[in-house]
């Protein structure tokens, strides 16, 4: 049990400094955060070319099957759900995505907001 | 399980068009139900296989990308006789420079929306049973052809034996279709067996060469005409059903 308690700390924070480095990834040297240079960016294709290659799957697969739930996602990247679904607010807070609540659901869809 | 293949290329007058329509044809004439769209919107030359332009087309794949109209109502039929065997439907894309001009100011708003309208239509085709789709491209990195790489299941890249087009397909296969983590297949058209030697054990960038359709005038000189239904023992007929058998075996 305790081994399990140690496991699931670890993973805590390698997920965390998983979200870390993609920031620092997206934000390059720029000074300010990612959400607010990036915030009216569409996310179309050519866009979708210069993301990350996590990022870039996450997103190409919402195109295809959103607007979906981080664990539709998960099944179809075969990544873990809270990994799809950190990638899944990255790309919010990036403004390239977006969510809303159904019932208990979370669900996730390309931004398709006239900027 | 139905397919989207789109044929692309890094330069222009690769062959993608010919390629597009025949196989096309090859595969309804095994009984599928394919079809066929013009996703080179910034130089159609699809309807030039199947009209003479003064056919009444009511909707183009032009309203489909804006979102003014979907994919059954921009969807028709080819007039093709098949006989017995399989159905080809077509959407054309409107061949007007105002139109051109038009879609060249398109921001990427309008792109994002263009893929997603593309997708769409592309589920909807298979949620009526339509089984094969092929999207015609334009050359390069153009908005309209990336979109449509995006969205296919395979890209059936066309590439001709010059040091240009190998150059450039390098930087696409690199910069977009392993990017997009694409299924990709390489047809050598118009080949000179001399000026392509950097194949390997029938694999190039990664991925496999399925054809070689030799240099020949005789298909130049009858272009616009689909040689899968008027000539099927030609040279280029063969080669495309070739195409057809391989990529069943690649997916």
């Amino acid at each position: 049990m305790i081994e399990k308690e140690i496991i699931e700390e670890i993973l805590h924070n390698l997920k965390e400094i998983n979200a870390k480095l993609d920031k620092i990834i997206l934000n390059g040297n720029m000074p300010y955060p990612d959400e607010e240079i990036n915030s009216s960016d569409s996310l179309d294709v050519m866009m979708l070319l210069s993301l990350p290659d996590h990022l870039r799957t996450t997103a190409t697969t919402l195109f295809e099957i959103g607007p979906a739930t981080a664990e539709d996602i998960a099944e179809v990247t075969r990544k873990e759900r809270a990994v799809e679904s950190n990638y899944l607010n990255q790309l919010v807070r990036m403004g390239h995505v977006e969510k809303y609540r159904e019932g208990r659901k979370v669900y996730f869809h390309i931004n398709n907001k006239l900027c | 399980m139905a397919l989207t293949i789109a044929v692309h290329s890094a330069k222009g007058g690769t062959g993608k068009t010919s390629i597009a329509v025949n196989l096309a044809i090859a595969y309804a004439l095994d009984g599928r139900k394919v079809c066929l769209l013009d996703m080179d919107l910034r130089g159609p030359t699809l309807r030039t296989f199947f009209d003479d332009g003064s056919s009444e087309v009511p909707f183009w794949v032009n309203d489909l990308l804006s979102g003014k109209k979907g994919i059954n109502e921009v969807v028709m039929d080819t007039g093709v006789d098949l006989g017995m065997a399989g159905k080809v439907s077509v959407a054309y894309s409107k061949a007007d420079i105002f139109e051109i001009r038009e879609l060249a100011s398109k921001d990427r708003k309008w792109q994002s929306n263009a893929l997603k309208n593309i997708i769409t239509g592309k589920k909807e085709l298979i949620r009526n049973g339509t089984e094969v789709i092929i999207l015609d491209t334009g050359p390069g990195v153009e908005y309209e052809s990336i979109n449509a790489v995006a969205a296919c299941d395979l890209v059936l890249i066309v590439h001709s034996s010059t040091k240009a087009c190998s150059e450039c397909t390098e930087q696409l296969v690199n910069g977009v279709y392993k990017s997009l983590n694409k299924k990709c297949a390489i047809v050598d058209n118009m080949h000179h067996c001399s000026l392509d030697d950097d194949t390997l054990d029938g694999m190039r960038y990664g991925f496999p060469v399925i054809a070689a359709i030799p240099c020949i005038c005789d298909i130049a000189k009858r272009s616009g005409e689909i040689l899968v239904l008027s000539d099927r023992e030609h040279e280029f007929s063969r080669a495309i059903c070739d195409i057809k058998d391989k990529l069943g075996r690649i997916l």
